[in-house]
């Protein structure tokens, strides 16, 4: 999982490329914990080379998301490919997670 | 205009003094702030300031003959709290007679003071002291020296004396007589709204009430479908059972989520009352956990939202009901907005329906 961040003005651009598993979801974490703290909390995901996210996967977005939540930001994920979307559907995590 | 001599001398005070009115307004609204949380008050507004130099020498020009020495002028700290309804003023000045000493000679309550032929809708005035066990400062003894002004009114009370200050006046009887008797007209009609509105608090409130002990006493039939009736019935958690037995198709965990979004989806469903999604949870829940069981199996997802649960059951409902496709979609839109990929999420449930000899 390659994960590229492009802080802007506003809101910062993330950029994921692979699969997230259980052999990469702690350095996924990693790769991600500087989103979770600033003043500029909107963040805009591009999902579109995201193949795969496991569970461990969901569990680190939802930690995003709860870290964007509680500074009053918004967080989107879009361009999903079909059958990562339905891990969010099966789950009930496009019920709480912005995937355009 | 020159001041006279002791008017000067006030006013050298209040230069001196300026450190210990600011330190006044800060613990006045600390005070009302803990005062207000501690009471469970929301409010519409809580300020408070020091009066300026020039607002003092304004008052000083005018009435400076009433006062002897700074400790005379009451208003050089103002406090002020305004509530949402009119009701809550006479709440919030027991809470603030509690609170702090009130100067009873030198408070107002305005609102009884207009006499027939006039017109205004203001606000209650307490002329107050921070009480001595209240104000233990060692670098500022002088806290309880000073006296300040609170005032308190409602939202509406707030327009009119905002909206008054703004047309110039001080007073009613300098406004031209022609226009008079609409600023009359206008008083009364936020006197009337002030009041409608609690009214309307006060019986919304009383449903809220009736309804909520429906839901807990399990009069489902009775209790019509709308947010509150909605939101009371979640408290009884409906769903935790299918969801947590959903979790359990991987050994995993729910996580709590918010299902009101769902509540216009139920409404589009044409549930009128709890007792219809109660009927829908009992007749659709293992088709809503087959549904899952085929979605999840194998697939070592261990963690689902709370919400899945509710989302099954208006799948399995929609399907069984013969609506298909379309009314997915439908059902997608309401929770999401439109998106092209609702299309496919539809079609693959149906397909999915089918393989569990749902439809």
């Amino acid at each position: 999982m390659n994960v590229t961040i492009n802080k802007q003005d506003e809101k910062t651009l993330v950029t994921l490329d692979g699969r997230i598993d259980s052999t990469n979801a702690d350095q996924f974490q990693q790769d991600i914990a500087p989103l979770m703290e600033g003043d500029a909390p909107d963040i805009d995901i591009d999902c579109t080379n995201m193949t795969y996210t496991s569970s461990q996967g969901l569990r680190v977005f939802l930690l995003l998301q709860k870290s964007v939540m509680a500074r009053n930001g918004k967080m989107v994920m879009r361009n999903m490919i079909p059958r990562v979307k339905e891990v969010f559907d099966i789950t009930g995590f496009s019920n709480i997670i912005t995937i355009v | 205009m020159k001041l006279d001599m002791k008017s000067e001398m006030i006013l050298e005070e209040y230069h001196e003094k300026l450190p210990l009115f600011e330190r006044m307004k800060t613990l006045v609204l600390n005070l009302l702030r803990d005062c207000l949380d501690e009471n469970h008050i929301l409010v519409s507004g809580l300020e408070a300031r020091v009066k300026t130099e020039q607002s003092l020498t304004g008052k000083l020009e005018l009435k400076g003959y009433k006062y002897h020495s700074l400790e005379d002028i009451t208003d050089i700290v103002g406090a002020r709290i305004i509530t949402f309804y009119s009701d809550e003023v006479d709440i919030i000045s027991a809470l603030a007679e509690k609170l702090f000493e009130i100067d009873w000679d030198n408070s107002v309550d305005k609102r009884k003071m207009l006499e027939i032929d006039r017109f205004g809708y203001l606000s209650l005035h307490y002329v107050c002291r921070i009480p001595e066990a209240l104000c233990k400062d060692p670098e500022m003894p002088q806290l309880n020296q000073f006296r300040f002004e609170l005032q308190m009114r409602s939202t509406l009370q707030h327009v009119w004396a905002n909206m008054y200050h703004d047309i110039g006046y001080k007073s009613d009887v300098e406004i031209p007589l022609e226009y008079q008797r609409n600023m009359t007209r206008l008083a009364g009609m936020l006197e009337m709204a002030d009041e409608q509105f609690s009214r309307i608090r006060k019986e919304i409130n009383g449903y809220r009430r009736t309804v909520q002990s429906m839901v807990a006493n399990g009069n489902f039939d009775e209790v019509p479908l709308n947010g509150d009736t909605f939101r009371g019935f979640l408290k009884l958690r409906p769903f935790k059972n299918l969801a947590d037995k959903i979790a359990a198709i991987n050994q995993g965990e729910v996580y709590e989520d918010n299902l009101m979004p769902y509540y216009n989806v139920l409404l589009h469903m044409n549930m009128k009352t709890i007792g219809d999604i109660v009927r829908m949870c009992n007749e659709n829940a293992e088709s809503a956990y087959q549904l899952a069981l085929l979605q999840l199996a194998g697939t070592g997802l261990d963690i689902v939202t709370y919400s899945v649960a509710l989302q099954n059951l208006c799948f399995v409902t929609i399907l069984k009901k013969g609506y298909g496709e379309s009314e997915l979609v439908r059902m997608f839109n309401l929770l999401y907005g439109e998106n092209d990929y609702h299309h496919q999420r539809a079609k693959r449930i149906c397909e999915q329906a089918r393989k569990i000899n749902l439809i």
